[in-house]
């Protein structure tokens, strides 16, 4: 058997005490195979930012056990084996785009050896290595802006900066928070497309949250569909389209198909939870 | 997180917003550079000065007792130079010297208080006490303890610069942002790497803020312990003391001239090395 690249096991995280206090998470259930793009969607308030937040070691759950690769949260970062990218770009202004990509191979160099001692995870070629961040730039159109400060970009292009930056990480697990939702439409779909064409080649485990609905059934391998109050998991569906992906089966009927499927298990949960 | 320290951090504080506008860091320099041959730069300063001289001319003459004419101050400044300058060298060190050991200590625990918010519940107050004591009322109570040496002069400039450093680092080395901080704390970077990659050099604006405060202070420093210390070898403050205490206005003025002079020329150089250091922040271009 695989073991998951991320598993929670009746995860519980509570904010605030007592009668005040408010469930954003309620015995949440997920594994998560090697290698598949998994979205997380649902209203705010439904818990899916905790979730990644818990997965990224950035909070502690209440109640149950989130491991990745079988291991601890805290020993999956030690070994890097998790990246994340946060809503904004979160580069430092002070260093050049090369700079902010490469910087996080300076810190915690021991990383690697805690990797090989926790076994070969993943079986991905170049795993643990260091890659080429040049060429990771030239793959995501950044070449000419290496040299350049954050500042001189545009915001499309900070949050290309910042995804190259945690593949750079060659994490085996990549979390992603709404990384494209303070960007236009235009902007967005070329990265989306640019994420999936890096992602290809490299093909890491993504948790990805986002609040757009063909968003997530573009992306993704499966669609876990969550709602508030408590927050849980209602819905698990596979999107079952061929990869690459490409405009023309955005206009397909199966793809919209995918979409009302995933409104109607929403509206659902909407209810559901007006009705308590 | 509203404790006095906090609420008195406002006041110094104040590192400029970061740049939105990446066309500024290609265009203002050249054009700062270039814009003082235009007359329309320089002509309102020259305009002003003029009439500054003109009142002060006419103030001396009307007014003998309360100011020396200008002539009579260019003419003392120019005859005794050495004796300005070797005295404007001692008050100089005093400030330099006593700067630094207020900055060394300051950085160092601003460093402390950002990465044990115990020692910063147990520092704060007390530094805040400390910054607002009066420093003109402690001198003398210092030269008594330490003599007309160098080390009173020290202490008083060490400690006038210490608070605007500690505060504007404290803030600096906190700000930065939480989404940053998160992407390196989910690749377990050590405390040691956040502060030497992260928030050391997000807290380079908030410094140069600082040195900019503190640069002119650390001269006020070291004048106002000459003063108080009215048996002092050296120094322009003791120069000051000496020659108002023999009516000798003229050297009063010229002293003060030389202090001023002093306090432009290090402020110049704080913004020199400024740009140098923060070519990527907008406080660095303006």
């Amino acid at each position: 058997m695989v073991t998951s690249a991320v598993e929670l096991t009746s995860v519980g995280k509570i904010y605030g005490y007592g009668a005040t206090g408010m469930v954003a998470l309620h015995d949440v259930d997920l594994a998560i195979e090697p290698g598949r793009f998994v979205s997380l969607i649902g209203p705010s308030g439904c818990g899916k930012s905790t979730l990644l937040r818990i997965v990224a070691g950035l909070e502690e759950a209440d109640s149950g056990t989130a491991r990745v690769h079988d291991v601890s949260i805290d020993e999956a970062r030690a070994a890097k084996l998790i990246g994340l990218v946060p809503q904004t770009p979160a580069l430092l202004p002070w260093l050049s785009v090369l700079g902010n990509v490469t910087l996080p191979q300076k810190v915690n160099r021991g990383a690697s050896r805690r990797r090989e001692r926790i076994g070969a995870l993943s079986e991905r070629a170049g795993a643990g290595q260091q890659p080429d961040m040049m060429q990771l730039l030239r793959r995501a159109g950044l070449e000419d802006a290496a040299d350049k400060l954050p500042s001189q970009l545009s915001g499309g292009m900070q949050q290309r900066a910042a995804i190259v930056r945690a593949f750079g990480m060659q994490p085996d697990v990549l979390l992603m928070d709404e990384p494209f939702s303070a960007l236009d439409e235009f902007t967005r779909e070329s990265l989306q497309d640019q994420l999936l064409d890096l992602w290809d080649d490299l093909k890491t485990t993504v948790l990805f949250v986002t609040h757009s609905v063909s968003e997530a059934v573009r992306m993704s391998d499966t669609v876990v569909v969550m709602a508030p109050r408590p927050g849980r998991i209602v819905d698990v569906i596979d999107i079952d389209l061929p990869r690459p992906r490409n405009e023309r089966m955005f206009a397909e009927m199966r793809f919209h198909d995918y979409e009302d499927q995933i409104r109607d298990s929403l509206q659902r949960a909407w209810r559901s939870a007006d009705a308590a | 997180m509203s404790t006095v320290s906090e609420r008195t951090a406002g006041t110094t504080a104040t590192a400029p917003a970061r740049s939105s506008e990446p066309s500024r860091f290609s265009l203002q320099h050249p054009q700062s550079r270039i814009g003082w041959i235009r007359p329309r730069v320089w002509l309102p300063l020259v305009v002003m000065l003029a009439v500054l001289a003109g009142l002060w001319q006419w103030g001396a003459v009307t007014m003998p007792y309360l100011l020396p004419p200008l002539p009579d101050v260019g003419e003392t400044l120019v005859s005794d130079l050495g004796y300005y300058l070797s005295n404007a060298m001692v008050t100089l060190m005093e400030a330099v010297v006593g700067l630094v050991i207020g900055f060394v200590a300051a950085f160092l625990i601003a460093v402390l208080i950002s990465e044990v918010p115990l020692a910063r519940r147990a520092i704060m107050p007390i530094a805040v006490v400390l910054n607002v004591t009066p420093l003109v009322a402690i001198a003398p109570a210092l030269v008594v303890a330490f003599g007309f040496g160098p080390l009173p002069k020290l202490i008083i400039t060490a400690l006038i610069c210490f608070f605007p450093i500690l505060i504007n680092t404290a803030v600096g080395l906190r700000s930065v942002p939480q989404q940053v901080l998160q992407v390196y704390r989910t690749i377990d970077a050590s405390r040691i790497e956040m502060l030497a990659h992260l928030r050391i050099p997000n807290a380079l604006p908030y410094i140069f803020a600082a040195l900019r405060i503190v640069f002119p202070l650390s001269i006020i420093g070291a004048v106002v312990a000459e003063l108080s210390a009215s048996g002092s070898t050296g120094g322009l403050g003791t120069v000051i003391s000496v020659a108002s205490s023999m009516n000798q206005l003229a050297v009063v003025y010229a002293a003060i001239f030389v202090l001023a002079v002093m306090g432009v020329l290090l402020l110049g150089l704080v913004t020199l090395v400024e740009r140098r250091v923060l070519h990527w922040h907008t406080s660095a271009t303006d």
